[in-house]
């Protein structure tokens, strides 16, 4: 049993900016609740609060339950942190510090073998075992074997870092779930897992009674798991009682029901305003009237004291505007094509106005065919060609533009390049704030977010006149409302889309599907496949 | 650090077999009964520690003490 209590929490930034304010909800025993919002909103400083990493200036969090935190970095964990430590660190606290006791005594005995340095390893190990160590193990034994197939014996020395992103995702997740707390805090568990991963989770998430608060970006989890959403936006937090697919339009409610109340306060107000100098004028020709002048002003103050209810959040900055312009009828075809090592020859034929999913196994060269169609250079046999009037612009997966780490969207923009023309400081910046990017203008590409970087990409595409757009993965780093800003530009662009994705939500705005097997076949299917298993090479 | 509770009969073959090892070890230079004393008493003293690290813990801890009492005879 147990549950999450957040009352009145305030956060300021370093900055001095106030990211949260008054943020109260509760998350009651076996919830399954989404922590959704804006890149930035505050999700992930919400959860460190909860987690007790961060002390809040103002407010408090109750909970009862044992707490497990499973934190973003795991999936890109890259230092020399064994499994061993990793399960440990995922222990409750007791376990933990156990866990040290019985490190740091073993070590001590390595330097004396003295009564009192005995009795000392024989205490921690004593402790070990009246805190649970030993059941402890017995679990990771069974999370090891369930996440990477090898006994704990078998792997607790090894590396984290030998580990894949899903490997480390899904060992973090096995010892949670299975372990003993009844809380956990999840920071985006689905990230780094393929699409058999997702559903596994999505299963596990539905079967555990534990209470959970999740953040994610992945929309068919939300919509398989969640039954409520807690919404971190305009500084403050609100929940949504029902599930993901009533969300939105419970979202565009609450918008519209604060800015009618919020209309109604300014309305009340004004007409205070107005009756108190209306007394005003009156009193200074009766003194009958002084007295209700008088009362007249201390009830404007006492509503002003009251203060304004909340307004509503600022409509999302995020406005793509992906134009693209009629091309030949046939965009893009291809005969006998095949990426040298990657696949078996395919034939496809897209057509103007088409919107293409591509799907299929890693490493079966889909990345590559969406770069070739952009024009780079990749090895291949067979034939390709680009349509009439037909311009590719290619959205790659962030870490594919080096040139541009040092560099600042402005400054980028401004010089323009091959196909794209520069544009001055002013329409840099309009173009920037139609993106959500105005105040990251001038910083430099490599210290923005993954979403802010995603939506510069696009920016960049609308920018360049694109009639063929080649998008890799384009909604991995963005929220969930960046991702429905980009489907809605994608939905109004004249032209052909090609997206590489494992976003089952988003794959279901496309209407062809070309599927990349793991045994090198390129097939067309009418329904999106996400069951071809990693393409397994000799290394 | 498997985990087994432990059991009497266990204790008594951990502890017979250090009272055997530290025996033929101390033998010339301590009297059996002060071994046996010895090792029991460790014995006692490691109560509450999971019986599979007993045997090594008794006897080491035996050891250690009946290294003492050897240096102060």
């Amino acid at each position: 049993m147990g549950y999450i209590d957040v009352s009145g929490i305030r956060h300021t930034l370093s900055d001095g900016r106030v990211l949260l304010s008054d943020v109260s909800f509760r998350v009651g025993d076996g919830a399954r609740a989404a922590l959704v919002g804006e890149n930035g909103a505050g999700k992930t400083t919400l959860l460190r609060i909860i987690a007790g990493d961060l002390v809040p200036e103002d407010g408090a969090v109750a909970r009862t339950g044992g707490l497990g935190v499973m934190r973003q970095f795991i999936g890109s964990v890259r230092d020399d942190t064994t499994v061993q430590r990793f399960l440990v660190d995922l222990s409750p606290p007791a376990v933990r510090s156990a866990w040290d006791a019985v490190q740091a005594a073993e070590l001590a005995l390595m330097e004396a073998d003295d009564e009192p340095t005995q009795m000392a390893y024989a205490t921690a190990l004593a402790h070990w075992g009246d805190v649970g160590g030993y059941d402890a193990e017995v679990t990771w034994d069974t999370v090891t074997v369930a996440a990477l197939g090898v006994a704990y014996d078998g792997c607790k020395y090894r590396e984290l870092s030998t580990l894949s992103g899903g490997e480390q995702k899904r060992l973090a997740l096995e010892a949670l779930l299975r372990g003993p707390d009844e809380v956990l805090l999840l920071d985006e568990p689905d990230n780094y897992l393929d699409v058999p991963g997702k559903r596994w989770l999505e299963e596990r998430l539905l079967e555990t009674r534990k209470t959970v608060l999740f953040v994610s970006h992945d929309r068919e989890l939300l919509n398989r798991v969640a039954d409520r959403v807690v919404t971190v936006e305009g500084g403050s937090a609100w929940v949504h009682g029902g599930g993901f697919p009533s969300y939105s339009e419970a979202r565009s409610s609450r918008h519209e029901r604060l800015a009618e109340v919020r209309r109604r306060w300014e309305e009340e107000h004004q007409r205070l305003v107005d009756l108190v100098r209306t007394m005003q004028q009156q009193a200074a020709n009766s003194p009958d009237m002084a007295n209700r002048y008088h009362a007249m002003q201390t009830r404007l103050a006492k509503f002003e004291a009251a203060g304004p209810p909340p307004e509503p959040p600022p409509p999302q900055q995020v406005a793509m505007r992906l134009r693209g312009g009629r091309t030949g009828v046939r965009a893009v075809t291809v005969e006998g094509l095949e990426l040298t090592g990657l696949m078996k020859p395919f034939g496809a034929e897209i057509f103007y106005g088409d919107r293409v999913g591509v799907l299929g196994a890693n490493g079966a060269g889909k990345s590559h065919f969406l770069r070739l169609l952009a024009g780079q250079h990749v090895a291949h046999t067979g034939e390709w060609r680009l349509g009439a009037r037909v311009v590719p612009g290619l959205f790659a997966q962030t870490h594919a533009h080096p040139e541009w780490l040092d560099r600042t969207p402005v400054d980028l923009l401004w010089h323009g390049e091959p196909g794209r023309p520069g544009v001055d400081r002013g329409r840099a910046m309009a173009a920037l704030r139609r993106y959500g990017l105005a105040d990251s203008g001038d910083q430099l590409f490599r210290t923005l977010s993954g979403g802010q970087q995603a939506r510069f990409q696009v920016l960049m595409l609308e920018l360049s006149g694109a009639t063929l757009l080649l998008l890799d993965e384009p909604t991995d780093n963005l929220d969930v409302l960046s991702a429905e800003s980009l489907e809605e530009a994608l939905a109004a662009f004249d032209g052909t889309v090609l997206a590489v994705t494992h976003d089952r939500w988003f794959a279901r705005s496309f209407d062809r599907f070309l599927v990349f097997g793991a045994d090198g076949r390129v097939y067309e299917s009418a329904e999106p496949v996400f069951d071809e298993t990693r393409v397994v090479r000799a290394r | 650090m498997t985990h087994a509770l432990a059991r009497a009969s266990d204790d008594d073959a951990a502890v017979d077999q250090a009272v055997l090892r530290l025996t033929a070890e101390f033998r010339t230079r301590l009297r059996p009964q002060v071994i046996g004393t010895v090792v029991r008493n460790s014995r006692r003293d490691l109560s509450g520690v999971p019986a599979t690290a007993l045997p090594e813990l008794v006897e080491r801890l035996a050891r250690a003490r009946l290294q003492s009492e050897d240096r102060s005879a």
